[in-house]
């Protein structure tokens, strides 16, 4: 079975999983800041594609998905598809494991998947930009704490940890409700380990 | 349909030249001044990308971008100038606030930095169709399957940024509240995200189909729609860029060993 999970042949679904998916991540960002919400949301399809496709569509998903923005309106963002990447493995691979098959599971894959996100993330944010992240909440948290003397990774580390958890946390809740209510002929779509049986 | 591209079409030289040519521009000017470690060589970056911006008539299109990151620079330079770990020289006050010399100087290494990188995409983005540079990396081998995915999200977005309006506006008119505390905002993400993902979901499933019966999967070798964008001058403009990186490696090299 672990073959499977780690499987490079994708159909012709699973690729046209990728565009939406992206086309989600961009929605669900602009929503949230047409609703003026405090967190990004900008990773429901990548999380959706990493739940629907496995480890190897999320994070291509993810890497496609930075690349794009890169192209577009933030160049500085191609550098998070490291983040994205990231994400969109550890969502496959829980997702897999059986994790979001109940809310329970799904708290803790979004927990989990806010952690790894810190961890790539924070080294990126103190080369490109010194640390901060540019979120009011997370900036005022790393003035404080490098003015209480702590050490400019953990200031860092902690200025994306109060932006991430609860983001992905929110990213991930979303996605095991979205999830939940898609009808089965959707799901078995992007199921890349079915087996064709011939009748003759 | 409003593209999320920001690419113009002056029918300047920039226009013309190969998207390689841009590519390997961006690479030059992130990794130069990284191996010099001089902020000088960052600077001096920034002011030939401003030069090739404005001779491709492009300089003032890159606002938009500069926007979008212009905020998160400002709070660089707040939060640096006044908590930076390093700070021991005020430079000025405003109001209780004081500013340290050290850490401006800091945020300063990051502005150049950043605005380098954002000015060096653009000479790319803002003078190159996104369908024509997947076309030419087709060309030179990447897989055509996934230069469809790549090409298919610059579709995709517009028509599902025009359902999202659809449905914002079906949304409002059955009284749901999109304004307000908090709480009614993040319970109005539901209803409003949902419908276009189930959407999207589903079409992905017509999409494949589609695909499908129009050999997507054909293993023949595929042609091209459009012409390939390349001038003469655009290999020795690689050549030179490419040059331009080794001796930067060179240089750094030697600081190392001696």
């Amino acid at each position: 079975m672990s073959k499977k999970l780690w499987s490079l042949k994708f159909n012709t679904a699973t690729l046209v999983l990728i565009p939406a998916a992206i086309g989600i991540n961009y929605l669900g960002k602009l929503f949230a800041s047409l609703l003026k919400l405090p967190l990004w949301l900008d990773a429901i399809g990548t999380c959706l594609a990493a739940v629907l496709g496995g480890p190897i569509i999320g994070a291509v998903c993810g890497a496609v998905n930075n690349i794009i923005y890169g192209l577009t309106l933030d160049p500085i963002s191609t550098v998070y598809a490291l983040t994205n990447i990231g994400i969109g493995i550890v969502v496959g691979i829980l997702a897999y494991k059986g994790f979001m098959k109940n809310l329970k599971g799904a708290i803790l894959t979004g927990i989990i998947v806010g952690i790894v996100a810190v961890i790539i993330s924070t080294p990126l944010n103190i080369y490109y930009w010194g640390g901060t992240t540019g979120n009011v909440w997370g900036d005022a948290l790393y003035a404080w704490a490098v003015s209480q003397n702590m050490p400019m990774w953990l200031a860092s580390g902690l200025d994306e940890l109060v932006v991430d958890v609860p983001d992905k946390l929110a990213v991930v809740i979303l996605v095991f409700i979205i999830q939940k209510s898609l009808p089965k002929n959707l799901l078995n779509l992007f199921h890349n380990n079915e087996e064709v049986e011939s009748l003759d | 349909m409003k593209s999320i591209s920001l690419y113009v079409d002056k029918g300047s030289w920039l226009n013309k030249m190969a998207p390689e040519s841009k590519i390997i521009y961006i690479i030059t000017a992130i990794t130069v001044p990284a191996l010099l470690g001089i902020r000088w060589a960052g600077m001096g970056f920034i002011v030939l990308s401003i030069i090739l911006l404005l001779s491709g008539k492009v300089l003032k299109k890159t606002l938009p971008l500069l926007g979008v990151s212009g905020f998160v620079l400002v709070t660089v330079l707040i939060i640096q100038g006044l908590f930076w770990a390093g700070n021991i020289t005020p430079l000025f006050r405003i109001g209780p606030a004081v500013f340290y010399k050290e850490g401006l100087n800091f945020a300063l290494g990051i502005l150049v930095n950043v605005i380098n990188i954002l000015l060096s995409f653009c000479v790319l983005i803002l003078t190159t169709k996104p369908s024509d540079m997947i076309e030419n990396f087709v060309r030179k081998g990447f897989s055509p399957r996934f230069g469809y995915v790549f090409i298919s999200v610059f579709q995709i977005i517009p028509q599902m940024t025009e359902t999202m309006n659809t449905i914002t506006d079906a949304q409002r008119s059955r009284g749901m509240e999109t304004e307000g505390k908090l709480w009614v905002r993040i319970k109005a993400f539901i209803p409003l995200i949902s419908p276009v993902i189930m959407s999207s979901l589903i079409n992905t499933k017509e999409r494949a189909l589609a695909l499908e019966v129009r050999g997507f999967n054909s293993k023949n070798k595929k042609t091209f729609l459009n012409e390939q964008v390349k001038t003469s001058a655009d290999i020795y403009i690689q050549i030179a860029l490419l040059l331009g990186i080794a001796a930067a490696l060179i240089w750094r090299i030697t600081v190392w060993l001696g």
